[in-house]
């Protein structure tokens, strides 16, 4: 029987980097997983409706963790940003009994199921990085990464406020190389694989944004990664979509390919390279897979 | 007994040596000693030129913030022992906070410290004239700003700002913390101005939620949170000229008319003027297929349920 879970996907891998679901779902039935969808989920507001309205993100929030507990399973997702509003709406309810009481109060009022706090919400990096996410990885006799040189890249809202988030020590993280490891790849380390991608102001403040990135993206290739695999899409996009803008700003070349954490997976257990839709990345990873016999 | 290596970091511009370096010094022990005794054995006992800013020695002064490898603590409530099993270095690595110019070995300039501090108006504008008697707060109305009132601007939240590395002039953390703790008092009555006062180009939508600040804020201050509460404030005072709002308006759109985030909508709301000049970027998306072809929104079920909510809910900060 597979482990079900209610699947959130949020709206970057439902849209813009589709390639990120389409190989999360190629990827779950060989990890034994079943994603049900959750037709009646808006987005998590990612972080800018719980700054403009902080009481519509967390209704909103509950919301999204009610349509899981009425399916009675927890909540997986694939985007930092999605993990820690969720995760954040969830802590803020089960901690203060008055907060859920008032949230309760709007979803019936809106006709909504009131929130009776019995979900938890884990990115898929967790899922896989526990024992028994590694053993289900064993049991697919991965045909491995061939030694590829893989720099983690972690972002920040996976692993801060770590009174939220919680999985691992978010400064010294090693969910990401335990995985890299497991399927045959050699971690690449640098400093700034825990520090921001600038995605959440890129619109805004495009030039801060892309300074930040940099740091990240020249921390990997002064490691000597082949390649950088990412948890979250937004992050994705700033080094994938920007690089070539971040290049040109600092006026330096990191012709980093970026991968989804589920594309590496994938390329590991050897799902098709078609599934994963690579040809929608910006920078090419010809090599990347060329280097793995992919 | 414990021996530990301190690994400090020394700068002494006016000396024979004027590039900085690191210097070792070893140290034997009891098992509790905290960072700032430590450096302070090695003053007394081993190098009297050591540098470093301190007062309290209980972590109410804000003085001693420094990095154990590489992470900022306050120095006296951070126990050797605890970096090392922490850091599963045996060295302990010790430098000054980062984003500010070193003067001496740990200390810094905090000049542009002090001056965003100044410029968020860190005190109480009341409007109208002066009562005749003490002010009365409710407890519920000073329990809204009590997390920002513990702040004791020691900048580790500063020293590791991303935003600020990408953007010196970034106001930064604790002086929005402290800029919330006076918009948000019932007594001030500058609540519009410094939501303008705070929207500016190097304001609260600077900043990128690294969520660095409310990790390392060794008094649970959370000054994301502060800036974010900022950013509402902004909103109901209907501040929301700045880009970032901007970019937060696009969501509540997109949730209002769908419930999802429409991708055609974002970059021209969130920068009308400047959305042009990314053509080529959005050109190259396009081509890969990151661009939806469509600019119909996507609709969840039951999201009559999402446009009540948008209508009823009411904000209280």
């Amino acid at each position: 029987m597979p482990r079900q879970f209610a699947y959130y996907p949020g709206c970057v891998a439902e849209f813009s980097s589709k390639e990120l679901n389409a190989t999360t779902k190629a990827l779950a039935p060989l990890l034994d997983i079943e994603l049900l969808p959750m037709p009646a989920a808006t987005c998590c507001g990612a972080g800018d409706v719980a700054e403009a309205k902080p009481n519509l993100y967390l209704t909103l929030n509950v919301r999204i963790l009610s349509e899981a507990e009425s399916m009675g399973v927890d909540i997986l997702t694939i985007c930092n940003v999605c993990t820690l509003n969720l995760r954040r709406a969830n802590k803020l309810v089960k901690d203060d009994p008055r907060v859920l009481e008032a949230v309760n109060e709007e979803l019936i009022k809106a006709g909504a199921r009131p929130y009776q706090g019995t979900v938890e919400v884990t990115h898929l990096l967790w899922f896989l990085a526990t024992e028994e996410g590694l053993s289900l990885l064993e049991a697919r006799g991965p045909k491995g990464l061939n030694g590829l040189k893989v720099a983690p890249y972690y972002g920040c809202q996976l692993l801060r406020p770590s009174s939220v988030m919680g999985f691992e020590d978010p400064d010294r993280p090693q969910s990401l190389e335990r995985l890299i490891t497991a399927l045959g790849g050699e971690v690449a380390d640098y400093d700034s694989k825990t520090r921001c991608c600038g995605f959440p102001i890129i619109l805004a403040r495009e030039e801060v944004a892309l300074k930040e990135s940099h740091v990240a993206l020249a921390g990997a290739r002064d490691a000597g990664a082949q390649v950088m695999v990412t948890p979250c899409p937004l992050c994705h996009l700033a080094m994938d979509a920007y690089q070539r803008k971040t290049e040109q700003l600092m006026g330096e070349e990191y012709a980093m390919p970026v991968l989804h954490l589920p594309q590496l997976i994938g390329l590991a257990l050897g799902l098709p390279t078609k599934t994963m839709e690579f040809k929608r990345h910006l920078v090419p990873v010809d090599e990347v897979l060329s280097s793995v016999g992919a | 007994m414990p021996a530990t290596t301190f690994r400090i970091f020394r700068y002494q511009p006016d000396s024979s040596e004027p590039e900085p370096f690191h210097q070792d010094f070893d140290l034997e022990h009891e098992e509790k000693l905290t960072l700032l005794d430590a450096i302070l054995r090695i003053q007394n006992e081993q190098d009297g030129t050591v540098a470093v800013r301190y007062s309290c020695r209980s972590a109410i002064c804000g003085s001693c913030a420094c990095k154990a490898n590489g992470k900022t603590v306050l120095a006296c409530m951070t126990q050797v022992e605890q970096v090392k099993a922490e850091s599963g270095e045996e060295i302990v690595r010790v430098d000054p906070i980062g984003n500010f110019t070193p003067i001496k070995d740990l200390v810094v300039d905090m000049t542009p410290f002090w001056e965003k501090f100044k410029a968020v108006k860190p005190f109480l504008i009341p409007d109208g004239p002066a009562p005749e008697k003490e002010r009365l707060v409710p407890k519920a109305a000073m329990e809204k700003i009590a997390n920002e009132s513990k702040c004791i601007l020691c900048a580790a939240c500063y020293s590791e700002c991303n935003s600020l590395a990408a953007d010196p002039e970034f106001v930064g953390p604790a002086a929005f913390a402290w800029g919330y703790r006076f918009a948000a008092d019932e007594r001030d009555g500058q609540r519009k101005n410094r939501a303008k006062l705070y929207s500016g180009e190097h304001g609260v939508w600077d900043c990128t939620r690294c969520m660095f600040c409310n990790e390392r804020c060794p008094k649970g201050v959370d000054p994301r949170d502060a800036i974010e509460k900022l950013g509402s404030i902004a909103f109901q005072e209907k501040v929301t000229h700045d880009k970032g709002a901007r970019h937060a308006k696009a969501f509540l759109i997109s949730l209002r008319s769908g419930g999802k985030l429409n991708e055609i909508l974002i970059a021209p709301y969130t920068d009308p003027i400047g959305a042009p000049f990314n053509a080529p970027l959005a050109l190259r998306m396009a081509q890969k297929g990151k661009l939806p072809k469509s600019p119909l929104t996507h609709k969840v079920k039951d999201r009559d349920q999402v446009k009540k909510l948008i209508k009823n809910v009411k904000e209280t900060i």
